[in-house]
């Protein structure tokens, strides 16, 4: 409790106080004169002025009372209020600037305006803004209120200018960069308003320097090299928008980071997307692209485009490979060459697999894959048409595996793998190639058919190499699919030791193959008899073979081989190697000298007239015979001047025709075979729909064709006229 | 005029001299009566035609793979007969004596 007399002295302290604040004015005039006189030198302190005029002179002592003053007062608010107001109505001077700068920016189109224009700004901010001491509520107002004021008076061109602002410090060197102008960014806000396009620029410059640097550029790996060059190259400017505040090394490298990463990944994205428009031109030149592909790999693990390479390398081979103008060859040697890639960038396969689909669909159609294949297989490696790498090792063809439900080490398909996809063990290219097809049987087939051609195109019975292909390809396909290869090896080998029987008895000029018909595939069927000289040749040696084998006799197939022999005419000799029926006919031109294309025909036997006619002008071509009117042929026996000489000596002629029946040839001769079944069963039914026929047709022996193979085969008879087809119902077609 | 024939790479086909001239050519082929495979294949035991699986001649103007006969011959339902006629089977001399 108070007393009364204590209660008076400080009435009278007070009282004495309020005198001397009041300076002994009536009221409290003195008072508010005091303060008037603080708002007075507060706001002129602050108020922006125009850059021109001379900075005033302050007395940082009364500065300070003032506000002292004004906030015991509680008028900073206003006084605030009224700086920004100060602020709005001094804009027209920074507006001013803004324009006369950006106008000559447009004129000149150079960075450099930019960069004044945005040192004049920062100019303006220094000069305008309150200082730190006067606490952080007036600068946040203050900055807010500058920044609003410049970006609402910057014009859209600045964007742009700014932009390439930014692209120009990317060229410079760390110790030419301006830092008062990234301190200028950074107070006038730019740096946080144009982050983005600060990005875009960073971006860009990376697109171009990749585009630049690695275009066509796959002989060697380029990400480390990109790597560098970003550590070496734009890390250091990284650091002046990024980094600024940064005062130690660990701290720089911890603010960028996030940005850092995100520029590498950058780098990834765009070598990914130029490597994935490349892809197609990469696989051709492997292996001298293993490098593109090891940067791929290594950038698709960064960046999530498998699909995106998927579709570009599925859209290249439509474009340039699977069409038809491209060579089955090369399909394959792309298809092999795109397995070996896509095997670097992606082990387990689902990008392969993807990818070689629609190429093994569109071979599956190609007739001539198998050959392809075949004729690879067995092609020798010197000749550089083999598509096996030959240190790859042989292997057996590998059968798909059934997952083993018991296997620890089991794990799950990739994740972007389709229900499609089988994980199988890498398997090796021609197991690949092999798979194809459903089955193996019609490679062996076809492997068959060149096996025979090469065979019989031997002359001095060195067939080692077949005999060593055939070896390889037994630990391929197995020992039993073989095993009529087999046979015809040894009928080469058997042949050979009769001859050389045969020559010990007596000595012949006629070397003949002998095989075992039933597993050879067919040969080209035709009766001829040879004449003369021939005939008593052939015969003399089947006497010998008989002798020799008591139970076997043989039979020529006396359309196949080669002779070489000599024409001894009276001015000449002419030596030629030709097909046995062109020596039938020149030996018979030793009977008589003039000969008619029918009469000729008709000693040897069934041959048509235009092969007879061909075997015939092979000799005219050499100037042996002579074509005379009404289809006659005349021996020159002595060289004719007139037709100009040919030149005398030995001259080969190929018989271009292949010996052997191609696989689709004996098809289609089976086929006939299935006409008179179903030429029966229309007549007999009238008319059936497709499945139908095919269904009857499977109760034939031997029948193993698909109802797509009937149908092609059907549409073919419609071509010929044989059949009509009327919603789907085929019937005979009787005139 | 005169042909000289200096060298000649002929090709031929083998057959068994089963005895019926076949004249014919290949349309009307052989087979065993036993495996019904041609005669110039082989015996379905057999991997290589030719001198590795020879036939067999009966006095009965059958012939067979030998291998197909010895195997008939050596089961009890034979009764040491020829297959296709039941009658006791007779290996002709002459042919055998060859192989």
């Amino acid at each position: 409790m108070a007393s009364d007399a204590l209660r008076n002295q400080v009435a009278t302290k007070w009282q004495e106080s309020f005198n001397r604040l009041n300076r002994g004015s009536p009221g409290i005039s003195g008072l508010m004169l005091f303060s008037e006189q603080a708002w007075t030198v507060a706001s002129a302190f602050l108020y922006p002025r125009d850059l021109g005029e001379p900075p005033k002179d302050f007395n940082n002592q009364k500065i300070r009372t003032a506000f002292d003053v004004l906030m015991q007062c509680r008028m900073l608010p206003m006084l605030l209020e009224s700086f920004v107001e100060d602020m709005r109505k001094r804009q027209h001077l920074i507006t001013r600037d803004v324009e006369e700068y950006m106008a000559q920016y447009e004129a000149t189109n150079s960075p450099s305006t930019i960069a004044s224009l945005i040192l004049r700004l920062a100019d303006w901010y220094a000069t305008w803004a309150p200082g730190g001491e006067l606490g952080h509520t007036i600068s946040a107002a203050f900055v807010t209120a500058f920044q609003t004021h410049i970006f609402s008076v910057l014009p859209p061109a600045f964007a742009g200018g700014f932009k390439r602002l930014i692209a120009s410090t990317l060229e410079l060197s760390t110790e030419a960069q301006d830092s008062r102008l990234w301190t200028a960014f950074e107070v006038l806000g730019l740096a946080d308003r144009y982050e983005a396009l600060i990005a875009s620029v960073c971006y860009e410059h990376i697109e171009e320097h990749v585009l630049a640097t690695c275009k066509g550029k796959w002989d060697e790996p380029m990400l480390p090299t990109l790597r560098e060059w970003m550590a070496d190259n734009v890390l250091p400017w990284m650091l002046l928008p990024y980094a600024r505040g940064a005062k130690t090394t660990d701290e720089a490298k911890t603010m960028l980071q996030g940005v850092g990463s995100r520029f590498d990944f950058h780098v990834c994205k765009t070598l990914c997307d130029l490597r994935t428009q490349e892809v197609f031109d990469i696989v051709i030149d492997y292996p001298d692209s293993t490098p593109a592909l090891q940067d791929l790999k290594e950038c698709l693990q960064r960046v999530d485009q498998r699909a995106q390479l998927v579709q570009a390398i599925r859209k290249a081979n439509k474009r340039r490979l699977l069409h038809p103008g491209a060579d089955t060859k090369d399909i394959l040697t792309q298809y092999v060459s795109i397995i070996r890639c896509l095997r670097i960038i992606d082990p387990p396969g689902v990008l392969l697999f993807k990818v070689a689909d629609p190429i093994r669909r569109y071979l599956r159609e190609r007739p001539d894959t198998i050959r392809s294949i075949v004729a690879s297989l067995v092609a020798d490696s010197e000749s550089g048409d083999s598509l096996v790498d030959e240190n790859e090792p042989i292997q057996p063809l590998s059968v798909a595996q059934i997952d083993d439900y018991m296997d620890p080490n089991w794990e799950p398909e990739p994740i972007d793998a389709g229900p499609e996809f089988r994980t199988n063990k890498p398997s090796d290219v021609i197991s690949t190639l092999v798979s194809i097809y459903d089955s193996k049987d019609l490679f062996i087939k076809e492997l068959q058919v060149l096996l025979a051609q090469r065979l019989l195109a031997v002359t001095d019975g060195d067939y080692e190499k077949e005999r060593r292909n055939i070896e390889i390809l037994k630990i391929r396909f197995g020992e039993a699919p073989l095993q009529v290869c087999e046979v015809m090896l040894r009928d080469m080998t058997d042949s050979r030791r009769i001859d050389q029987h045969v020559k010990t008895q007596q000595p012949s000029i006629l070397h003949p193959t002998i095989i075992s018909r039933h597993f050879w595939p067919q040969l080209q069927s035709s009766k001829i008899v040879m004449p003369g000289q021939l005939r008593s040749i052939q015969e003399s040696y089947s006497k010998e073979y008989t002798l020799f084998k008591p139970d076997k006799k043989l039979r020529w197939l006396s359309h196949l081989g080669t002779v070489n022999l000599d024409i001894q005419l009276q001015d000449r000799t002419i030596t030629a190697d030709v097909p046995p029926l062109e020596a039938a006919f020149i030996e018979l031109f030793s009977e008589k000298d003039s000969w008619s294309v029918e009469e000729l025909i008709s000693r040897v036997g069934a041959v048509e007239r235009g092969v007879a006619v061909k075997a015939l002008l092979t000799w005219v071509d050499l100037g042996v015979l002579k074509e005379e009117e009404g289809h006659t042929f005349r021996l020159l026996e002595t060289a004719d001047s007139s037709g100009g000489l040919r030149p005398s000596g030995s001259r080969t002629i190929i018989d271009e025709q292949p010996t052997v029946v191609t696989v689709q040839q004996q098809q289609a001769e089976q086929m006939r075979v299935y006409w008179k079944f179903i030429e029966g069963m229309l007549t007999n039914l009238g008319s059936l729909p497709l499945d139908r026929i095919q269904t009857m047709l499977k109760f034939a022996q031997g029948y193993d064709r698909t109802v797509d193979q009937l149908a092609g085969f059907m549409e073919a008879a419609r071509r010929e006229g044989l059949v009509t087809v009327r919603e789907g119902l085929w019937r005979l077609n009787r005139g | 005029m005169k042909v000289v024939i200096n060298r000649w790479h002929a090709i031929a086909q083998w057959q068994w001299d089963t005895g019926r001239t076949d004249e014919h050519g290949d349309t009307e082929e052989d087979v065993c009566g036993i495996c019904r495979v041609p005669f110039e294949g082989c015996c379905p035991t057999c991997k290589m035609p030719g001198d590795d699986c020879p036939l067999i001649w009966g006095e009965c103007s059958h012939v067979f793979h030998m291998h197909c006969l010895l195997k008939w011959i050596g089961t009890p339902a034979s009764k040491q007969q020829c297959p296709m006629d039941r009658r006791p089977w007779v290996t002709a001399e002459r042919k055998v004596s060859g192989s």
